[in-house]
């Protein structure tokens, strides 16, 4: 007989919430975790680098106190503060995933799990070796920093986002490779905080997955920061032998190399699985491109194996990783209403200076796949609130399919985007179209009439154009 | 001139005996037209509306939704003109039943018909009479049926109310050439009189159609109309069918505004029913707690007490060698990622080929008509335990599917049971049962059957055991499993045939695959 019906593997936020809803359900559930509850997301990810980028934001306000009325003589900063807070807040909402998971009534199991078969899961923690036996195992263990070849991590000197989030001080210069968001977000808080950030990317251009254009006004705008960029330029080797600064060789796309010394290094070029140690070969597992395979809802090709998250391919994102946590269940369970996750509208967010939040299609993509584009823009210039918050860079783009109204995508360069993005995504999984938003009554002052400047711009009804 | 008329359970086929009442479509003091609907009665095999006799007024309602009266008994009663309520009163009286009686249905409704002989349903019931329905037109003209329409009607290839139906035979009409609008097609006599109409036949005056006061509602299928989230969600929770409001939002979408219009244009009247059951007072008592049976709680009570008492069981066991069994498992999940067996879904397979072979066994006591129900596939029900209760899950034509197709099937049938989303299809019915207390150590049981059904396997644990096997003493691994049977369909040598048979299978499970 099996001991829980639904047994998990990890408790990241794919993890915690494919329990939470399992338990929902009244199926019995437990969770299998190694290390800390919440995984990367809330003790090396999400929130403590959205603690330290706060950090940063008051560093920038403090450079421009003088535009509303006030000077600061000499302030002081310990960096060793910040990042306590950062911890602490890491803390505090682990102990927060513990009592949710409790009152859910879903078992915790510490330990690192290895399924051994089919519906068989051992537990081991220390030397003690426990086997479970259920019904459905979801595995939703993640991923890790990816190492580049002649580039190895070594917590000291050379980082990835492990190190990063504790420095012990803040470093002089800061070379950083990759320009994901991990790359973008640590490039924008370190430049903050004091440090020359040499930002390195292998493509043509930095965020590659983010729609062109967007990307083109941070480069701008972070080159007017002072932040060097190399794109189209791998970083062959680092230099450890001086123990006063490394030595990075830079090599560029027609083969010249450069030589650029610096204090740290941050590795920040995407992540692998975490599919070692687990059983996963004995079992015949099928991979795709290094991520687990699944279908639509999460069911590897093993009987009663299902993945979920980073573990389960791109992109790795932790509300990505929940929301398959949850269809995952429903599906299992015979949840009537559960959808299949249309991959082309996860929103993304980039926690830079200025911030980045997209949603659906780039206008690039878009046009490949051949539609017929309604590209509307609005430049936060000329919106109230954002001049009056002395925030005003950037701009908000709308793509609609001339065909049938509906919303392809959405980009948004500027102050608190991220926090509006999902107006987008109401719109869209409601199956908006342009004219129903266009007479959506958006508030007045708020960044967010900016969108709507957007959306009539997109049928060339811009009021403030 | 006033009469008064019994609305009633109709007889839809020569099979039905009785109905249950699942709504009344109108209100106790509404109007109606005949031919109206008045409500909606289900038989163990359609569902179906019960259309009016005649013009006339609902003076009251006797049967509340939920009741199941014979073929004849009284659901409500009618009026044409002035009538009391103690003309009402002795109507009902004359058909033979006190109307309270007749009224109680189920406890919450109880109190309705208490109303009944205070003055106030009557003058309700004058003052809807009073209102322009029972005056019937003079006779000016007859009816004329085109030649278009006329023939004969192929009963069993046209779906046809009754009314429809009678009218049909009377007239000469062939139902074949109208077109029916009411649910799925089916064709309603109004459709026929509009038939005859629109095709320049003629009908006499008391049958004219005549449109109702109230606006026609449509039953289509309205899922695939263009609608808001919103609309549908309003639209459904008011029970309006999106067929009926207009679509006035962009790109033809009916939104919210569309939804609210259409339910002022209804305007269901809201029925209160005040359900005050007097609380006994508690005495204090020794320590104990009371827990009001669940529903599931109270149909296993209920359908097992039944079977226990109604069937007379009788039992056989037997003991099964699973080492070619166990074989057979280790090979088939060893060599396949997508499929894990157990020896449960083994021995649903097992049971399944041993039906199809045996299929005396295969089959549902019909208690009602005396007769035996023999199935061509085996529908295989598993019991599932549940905090608090158990539900059989059905693997249908589990004789057809293969092994690993059972083994999927079952995990999410089992799943499924647990979390609360079986639909009603995937546990109603089934044609055998299997209980499997083997992983609780139990060595071996008896089962009760699960009626209608008239036999259930009960297995016990599969373990290791000394046996005698050609004068020696060997280990082999062995199930004890035990058939229960319903006397009344299944004798003792019939249930044992089974039983052997089951046995060759699991013994050569070979056979099961050829």
């Amino acid at each position: 007989m099996n001991d829980y019906d639904v047994l998990v593997i990890g408790s990241g936020p794919g993890g915690y919430v494919a329990a939470i809803r399992a338990a929902q359900l009244g199926l019995k559930t437990a969770v299998v975790e190694k290390q800390h509850l919440g995984g990367i997301c809330l003790n090396w990810g999400c929130i403590p680098t959205k603690a330290l980028l706060k950090g940063a934001e008051i560093a920038h306000t403090l450079t421009h106190l003088d535009q509303f009325g006030f000077s600061v003589e000499n302030p002081q900063f310990k960096v060793e503060r910040l990042v306590q807070h950062s911890r602490d807040v890491s803390a505090k909402l682990t102990g927060g995933i513990a009592y949710l998971l409790n009152k859910n009534g879903v078992e915790v199991i510490r330990g690192r799990a290895r399924v051994l078969d089919k519906g068989v899961v051992s537990v081991l923690e220390e030397e003690t070796e426990s086997v479970f036996k259920a019904a459905h195992i979801i595995l939703a263990t993640g991923a890790r920093p990816r190492n580049l070849p002649g580039v190895q991590a070594d917590g000291q000197r050379i980082w990835n986002y492990f190190d990063a989030l504790v420095p012990k001080a803040v470093p002089s210069s800061l070379l950083v490779i990759g320009s994901g968001a991990i790359g973008m977000e640590f490039t924008s808080l370190y430049q903050d905080l004091g440090s020359q950030v040499t930002l390195v990317e292998l493509n043509n251009r930095i965020m590659p997955v983010e729609d062109a254009e967007v990307a083109a006004l941070v480069h701008k705008s972070f080159e007017r920061r002072g932040i060097q960029i190399h794109t189209q330029t791998a970083v062959t080797a680092v230099d450890t032998q001086n123990p006063q600064h490394l030595v990075c060789t830079l090599r560029q796309a027609n083969g010249q190399e450069t030589q650029v010394s610096v204090d740290r290094v941050l590795i920040a070029a995407g992540v692998q699985p975490n599919i070692e140690d687990l059983g996963l070969e004995a079992l015949g597992v099928e991979l795709e491109t290094g991520f687990i395979k699944t279908d639509a809802w999460g069911q590897t090709n093993v009987f009663g194996l299902y993945a979920i998250g980073d573990v389960a391919g791109a992109p790795c994102l932790a509300h990505k990783a929940s929301h398959e946590g949850v269809l995952c269940v429903e599906k299992l369970a015979g949840v009537d209403s559960a959808h299949a996750l249309d991959y082309d509208y996860i929103p993304g967010c980039t926690y830079t200076r200025p911030q980045v939040a997209s949603l659906g299609l780039t206008e690039e993509q878009a046009l490949a796949r051949g539609y017929q584009v309604k590209v509307g823009r609005f430049q936060y210039q000329a919106n109230g609130k954002a001049l009056a918050m002395g925030d005003s860079e950037g701009f908000v783009k709308t793509l609609f399919d001339a065909a049938t109204g509906a919303l392809l995508g959405a980009h948004m360069v500027g102050p608190e985007v991220t926090e509006q993005i999902q107006g987008f995504g109401i719109a869209h999984t409601l199956e908006a179209t342009d004219e129903f938003l266009q007479q959506v009554v958006f508030a007045h002052p708020t960044l967010s009439e900016a969108m709507h400047e957007a959306i009539l711009a997109s049928s060339g009804r811009a009021l403030h154009h | 001139m006033s009469s008064l008329f019994a609305i009633e359970v109709p007889k839809w086929g020569l099979s039905m005996e009785e109905g249950t009442l699942s709504r009344w479509l109108i209100q106790e003091g509404d109007s109606f037209k005949a031919h109206q609907e008045l409500c909606e009665i289900e038989t163990s095999k359609i569902a179906n509306a019960l259309e009016a006799p005649s013009d006339g007024v609902l003076c009251r309602i006797i049967a509340q939704p939920g009741v199941t009266l014979p073929v004849g008994g009284l659901l409500g009663v009618g009026a044409q003109g002035e009538v009391s309520a103690a003309d009402i009163e002795a109507f009902i009286a004359s058909r033979g039943g006190a109307p309270s009686a007749a009224a109680t249905p189920a406890p919450s409704t109880a109190a309705a018909p208490v109303k009944a002989s205070a003055p106030e349903p009557q003058a309700k019931a004058s003052q809807a009479v009073a209102a322009p329905v029972a005056t019937p037109a003079p006779q000016s003209t007859a009816t004329q049926i085109p030649a278009t329409l006329q023939g004969q009607t192929d009963e069993t290839q046209v779906q046809a109310t009754p009314h429809a139906l009678r009218m049909a035979r009377e007239l000469g009409i062939d139902l074949a050439k109208v077109t029916g609008q009411g649910r799925n097609g089916r064709i309603s006599q109004k459709d026929v009189e509009q038939a005859i109409v629109a095709q320049g036949g003629r009908l006499a005056a008391p049958q004219l159609a005549t449109p109702n006061r109230q606006p026609l509602r449509s039953t289509e299928d309205d899922s695939r109309l263009e609608a808001t989230p919103l609309a549908r969600r309003l639209a459904k929770q008011w029970g309006i069918n999106l067929h009926d409001c207009r679509a006035t939002g962009a790109r033809g979408r009916i939104c919210q505004a569309d939804v609210e219009a259409a339910q002022r244009t209804y305007q269901p009247a809201t029925s209160t029913v005040a359900a005050a059951t007097a609380q006994p007072t508690a005495i204090p008592q020794a320590d104990f707690e009371v827990q009001p049976l669940s529903g599931m709680r109270r149909a296993i009570a209920q359908r097992l007490q039944e079977s226990k008492r109604n069937a007379p069981h009788y039992r056989l066991s037997l003991d099964l060698d699973l080492e070619n069994l166990m074989a057979l498992r280790q090979e088939i999940n060893a060599s396949i990622p997508q499929v894990k067996v157990s020896i449960n879904d083994l021995l649903i397979k097992a049971c399944a080929q041993a039906l199809i072979r045996v299929p005396e066994v295969n089959v549902q006591y019909d208690e009602a008509s005396q007769s035996i129900r023999r199935y061509s596939d085996a529908d295989i029900s598993v019991a599932v335990a549940l905090p608090g209760g158990l539900i059989t899950p059905i693997v249908r034509a589990a004789n057809q599917k293969s092994i690993a197709q059972i083994s999927t099937e079952m995990h999410h049938l089992a799943t499924k049971a647990k979390a609360g989303t079986l639909k009603p299809e995937e546990f109603q019915g089934g044609t055998f049962s299997i209980s499997n207390l083997g992983m609780l150590g139990i060595r071996q049981f008896d089962a009760i059957i699960n009626p209608p059904q008239a036999a259930i396997l009960a297995i016990g644990s599969s373990e290791q055991r000394v046996v005698a096997l050609d004068g020696q003493m060997v280990i082999r691994q062995q199930v004890t499993v035990s058939l229960s049977c319903d006397h009344r369909v299944i004798d003792g040598a019939l249930g044992a045939t089974f039983l052997r048979e089951l046995k060759r299978l699991v013994q050569t499970p070979v056979l099961m695959l050829v």
